[in-house]
């Protein structure tokens, strides 16, 4: 079934990317130059643009990883390991880029680069479990046995997505409270236009960047197989009377 | 090959001109001047950017009602400023500020009406600089690998049937 959906998804990748264009072109046009500084924040307020986005795909791209390894491991689906390899890396390209974009942020607006703050804190291991997931996946020599442990891997690691969205809440920090939530939404339509353009950009980007890196490791996958299987005809052509 | 550098150019023209006019607009909003350079300029009662630390025992008003003066010193030059706007809640001696405002050229008192947080547009550049160039460079390097790969199936012939043992027996 999930193999199905990917194959459908990848024929409609050039939308994706498309969509993805045109959603961050104009929220960025929009972010810069269309609307009003904030009251509090003035201009930094842009930045929200950029960082907000960005942490909200790198949670929604762990989300897919997460679900992807336990279909992994139920199906064996090597296609599904594909994706989910394709997700981990891409993941944590957004998960990098919102955590330097927040300390750009924080250095103005709580004068330090960074602070043992529990979002941050929290967000920064969803960056070391990704990387713990791509290094197994390169150390162990087996593919098949690799791809198994790293799906272990990132289902205890999705623990952290939780503590990522409610450690807010949970504990005294620095960092904003939810502005999207059972209470409704806390920002105002200046600042939700850009924001909502971005975000929707950003989900687009991932969709369009997993869909063509999914493709390359499964042209990878197919050209190394390909080439084995010249490679032994070639030495059965060579090996035989 | 034409089509992929086309499109990539298309997009790279888009960004640039979209940071061309990002720039212009910010460029004079966001510039902050020194006070040495403002008291040396000629007389004109454009608004401008200072940036500044607020002087040890000048500060004095009623600060949360938006109402202070306080002098402003910036390496071995001192300016009197006179604060009417926002309530400020972050004013305290010793501590830099960015105001904005214009110089009285009469009394050379500098009339504040806002503060701000950054002096220039650097913070939120670097920010939107780093995304942008990053997904462009992690974009364009899978769009090349795709291609580099497709054309290596096809150089090497991979697709083509395998040729089936058991059909030569027959």
């Amino acid at each position: 079934m999930v193999n199905r959906f990917i194959r459908y998804i990848q024929r409609y990748k050039g939308w994706f990317g498309g969509a993805a264009a045109i959603c961050i072109f104009l929220g960025l046009y929009t972010g810069l130059l269309a609307s009003p500084p904030d009251y509090y924040q003035g201009e930094l307020v842009r930045i929200m643009y950029v960082h907000v986005p960005l942490a909200h795909t790198s949670t929604l791209a762990y989300s897919v990883l997460f679900f992807g390894s336990i279909w992994y491991l139920w199906k064996r689906d090597p296609l599904v390991d594909n994706m989910c390899q394709a997700s981990a890396g891409i993941c944590a390209l957004f998960t990098a880029l919102a955590l330097i974009t927040g300390s750009i942020w924080a250095k103005p607006t709580w004068n330090t680069w960074w602070t043992w703050d529990p979002r941050l804190v929290s967000f920064s291991v969803l960056l070391l479990i990704l990387g713990g997931y791509l290094m197994l996946r390169k150390l162990v020599d087996d593919p098949e046995r690799g791809g198994r442990y790293a799906a272990i891997l990132a289902i205890v690691g999705g623990i952290d997505l939780p503590i990522i969205k409610f450690s807010v809440e949970w504990w005294r920090t620095l960092h904003q409270p939810m502005s999207f939530s059972t209470r409704g939404i806390a920002i105002s339509d200046d600042i939700l236009v850009p924001l909502t353009l971005m975000s929707i950009g950003a989900w687009l980007l991932f969709a369009y960047m997993v869909m063509v890196r999914t493709q390359i490791l499964y042209l990878t996958d197919l050209l190394q197989a390909k080439k084995g299987r010249l490679l032994s005809q070639t030495h059965f052509s060579q090996t035989s009377p | 090959m034409t089509g992929f550098y086309a499109r990539w150019a298309i997009m790279v023209g888009g960004i640039i001109l979209l940071a061309l006019m990002t720039f212009q607009q910010y460029q004079h909003d966001l510039s902050t001047i020194s006070l040495a350079t403002l008291l040396n300029s000629p007389a004109t009662s454009e608004t401008v950017r200072i940036q500044g630390m607020v002087k040890s025992g000048t500060l004095s008003g009623a600060v949360d009602q938006g109402q202070a003066t306080f002098e402003l010193i910036d390496g071995s030059t001192t300016l009197p400023v006179e604060y009417a706007g926002p309530p400020l809640e972050n004013i305290r001696e010793l501590k830099t500020m960015v105001l904005i405002g214009q110089l009285d050229s009469a009394t050379k008192t500098f009339k504040a009406k806002d503060t701000a947080l950054i002096n220039n547009f650097g913070f939120v550049a670097a920010a939107y600089l780093l995304t942008v160039i990053s997904m462009c460079w992690a974009l364009f390097a899978m769009s090349q690998r795709v291609m580099v790969l497709f054309k290596e199936i096809k150089e090497e012939k991979l697709y083509e049937p395998e040729i089936d043992p058991l059909a030569n027996k027959e």
